[in-house]
């Protein structure tokens, strides 16, 4: 009898503290607000020169077009393919046609999903940025509803969206949110570095490690980290990174997609082709600003898929490398890596050098790069790709030969270079 | 570095040096133009298609890009960039890339002059009966298929057509078998409308091999350009491209 009134009352309580907790993260998450998507039409927002301009310019910055258009595809239409651990998702059709489109959509509605991720169609996934955009002031949202409406209508279905169970279920994403997501208040764009950088520019996304979830936590907030998925390490955005660059010189860099120090490659180099070749002088220098006082953080640990491991201290590391660096790489990269007449980046402090990944190395080894065209550079320089040249033994040998001065846990093998082949585009 | 050791290091390439003085003169003009040789620029074409586009030394694959038409060039590497065309190689280079330099990226290998030799000397014999099929539907297509004689659009010698129309002197075999395939399997689009989309679903599939074969052992010693723009009218409609049935 006592046992029976026991159980009875232990399970209660713990119903109880789950149904509490339960409560306490759904608050913390908003509680009912975001989920109360407005209807209606709403008051209508200005659309004059002015404010489309504007409006044109955060689009650019938000780069929504990359995330938004297919290869070749008409501009803004939706259907990009997002390959994750989930499943295949599709970017939504952006533009005003009534049916596919945001042509139904007010203002308010517009606002309510770039604040809180939700929308008529439910909570959104996380791979839109909602958790930067909702730091944007209500003016510069007005402004991008203002200049998508203003383009023309495509009826793009994208297609359905491919997700394993339970990522599948909009329901799902309530969880998620409980436990990942805290509503964020807008800025004051006082600080108008850090409103591009944390808002429109949502460098986070890619500059972060991620943890559990998915989700971004302050411990890896933009302490750099490895686009799962895309075979690709971002480096950290502080003042320690930085460091080699003056404030001009990552100014010019943002807007180039060269410097001194390094050419962008990579998911970077369509940043800077379709968003940050369009920045002001002045924004450039005010984000540059900003990077540059971001304190360091400790960097998390590494979250690598299979194609992204690395071997560490097994496997064949190959001895040759100084030699393969003599024949394949000095001609432009001078005999120490120290880079040549501008064109040719010193390798001594590049990123794919000094990350904690040799991925980046061997990715542009294997496939070599072309940087973007931007107004500031318009004839680039290209890298040549060596796939076809070294045996993987060797492209393995002449990135530790680049990088061998990391740590020894660093090292890339034979094998791991042919798990990190293939090239993803999208 | 002393200047010593630049000098010993500079030495090897004194004649380079010369060469490049004496043609200084004549690139003076050009380089003001902001049109200095692209070749420092372009190592990343240079690695599959030659330094100067004449085609990789024993390539089985990568077809020559030297004094193709600036206009067929250009349309390709836009076709990459924009899923015309697919090459995973080829978009990862041009992905990012705008009109302007591929522009100029096109003229500067249209300048170049073609390739001389056949790509394919090791390619499989033809018999005697496949290169007489080859050569017919060189000369003369098969009207009974609705298909023109590869001479019709891309020239007499086969040197092309300016200023959209390709050479087919000197390519590799397995390549042009590739873009027959390609254009079957609509992998490969040109502008519409898609002639070689039309001529690659009209010719029989025993026989593209025999004609991409026989193809890639002709050689243009001569290297001889495409024919000027408009010296002839071919019969088929092609993208943009004048054509008979356009022509008054």
């Amino acid at each position: 009898m006592i046992v029976r009134r026991l159980i009875l009352w232990t399970t209660l309580v713990v119903l109880a503290l789950v149904v509490v907790a339960a409560c306490v993260l759904f608050a913390r998450q908003g509680g009912f607000a975001p989920f109360r998507v407005p209807t209606g039409t709403g008051p209508p927002v200005a659309n004059d020169a002015t404010t489309l301009a504007r409006g044109e310019y955060l689009v650019r910055l938000g780069d929504c077009a990359a995330c938004h258009t297919t290869r070749g595809g008409v501009a803004f239409a939706g259907g990009h393919a997002f390959d994750t651990d989930y499943g295949t998702l599709y970017s939504s059709n952006l533009t005003p046609d009534r049916e596919k489109g945001l042509g139904d959509w007010s203002a308010d509605e517009f606002r309510h999903a770039m604040r809180y991720g939700v929308s008529r169609r439910g909570p959104l996934y996380p791979v839109f940025p909602y958790e930067h955009f909702a730091r944007l002031t209500d003016a510069d949202i007005d402004a991008i509803y203002a200049y998508l409406r203003a383009l023309v209508p495509s009826a793009n279905t994208p297609p359905a969206n491919r997700l394993a169970f339970p990522a599948n279920s909009r329901s799902a994403l309530i969880v998620w949110r409980m436990l990942y997501y805290r509503p964020a208040a807008p800025m004051s764009a006082t600080d108008r570095g850090q409103y591009l950088v944390e808002g429109i520019g949502h460098c986070a996304m890619c500059h972060s490690t991620r943890a559990a979830g998915d989700s971004v936590p302050s411990k890896g907030y933009l302490a750099g980290g490895i686009l799962v998925g895309s075979g690709w390490y971002a480096p950290p955005l502080d003042a320690d990174s930085l460091r080699r660059y003056s404030s001009s010189e990552l100014a010019d860099f943002l807007r180039t997609g060269t410097s001194p120090h390094g050419t962008v490659y990579g998911p970077m180099a369509e940043v800077v082709y379709s968003s940050l070749r369009a920045l002001t002088a002045a924004d450039a220098a005010s984000m540059a600003d900003y990077l540059k006082r971001i304190p360091p953080h400790a960097p998390p640990d590494m979250r690598l898929s299979a194609r992204e491991r690395f071997g560490g201290n097994s496997g064949d590391f190959g001895n040759n490398g100084a030699e393969i660096f003599k024949r394949a790489c000095a001609e432009c990269h001078g005999d120490n890596g120290e880079g040549k007449g501008g064109h040719y980046p010193a390798l001594t402090n590049a990123v794919a050098t000094r990350a904690p990944t040799p991925i980046n190395a061997v990715r542009i080894v294997l496939y070599g790069a072309m940087p973007p065209t931007t107004p500031g550079n318009p004839r680039p320089y290209s890298m040549p790709p060596f796939a076809q040249q070294l045996s993987s033994a060797e492209i393995a040998a002449v990135v530790n030969y680049i990088r061998r001065n990391e740590p020894q846990a660093s090292r890339v093998a034979a094998s791991d270079v042919e798990a990190m082949a293939g090239i993803v585009l999208d | 570095m002393t200047i010593v050791t630049a000098l010993s290091a500079a030495m090897p390439r004194l004649p380079i040096c010369i060469a490049l003085f004496a043609s200084a003169a004549t690139a003076t003009a050009t380089a003001a133009a902001g049109n200095d040789d692209l070749s420092d620029r372009l190592a990343a074409c240079a690695a599959c298609h030659g330094k100067n586009g004449e085609g990789a030394q024993g390539s089985e694959y990568y077809p020559h890009l030297a004094g193709k038409p600036a206009g067929y060039l250009f349309e390709q590497l836009r076709g990459f960039r924009d899923g015309r065309r697919i090459s995973t190689m080829m978009t990862w280079f041009v992905q990012f890339v705008d009109d302007t330099y591929l522009q100029e990226i096109a003229e500067h290998y249209s300048k170049e002059l073609p390739r001389t030799r056949a790509a394919d000397t090791g390619a499989d014999m033809l018999t005697d009966e496949r290169r007489a099929v080859a050569e017919r539907l060189v000369q003369h297509g098969d009207p009974g298929r609705g298909l023109p004689a590869c001479i019709e659009c891309h020239g007499q010698a086969l040197t092309g057509l300016e200023p959209g129309i390709p050479a087919l002197l000197g390519l590799p075999a397995d390549y042009v078998v590739a873009q027959f395939g390609a254009w079957r399997n609509g992998v490969r689009h040109g502008a519409p409308p898609d002639c070689m989309h039309d001529v690659a679903n009209a010719i029989a599939v025993e026989d593209i091999r025999a004609v991409a074969t026989w193809l890639s052992q002709q050689s243009n010693i001569d290297s001889a350009r495409p024919a000027p723009a408009g010296s002839f009218v071919p019969p088929k409609a092609c993208g943009s491209l004048p054509h008979k049935d356009a022509a008054p």
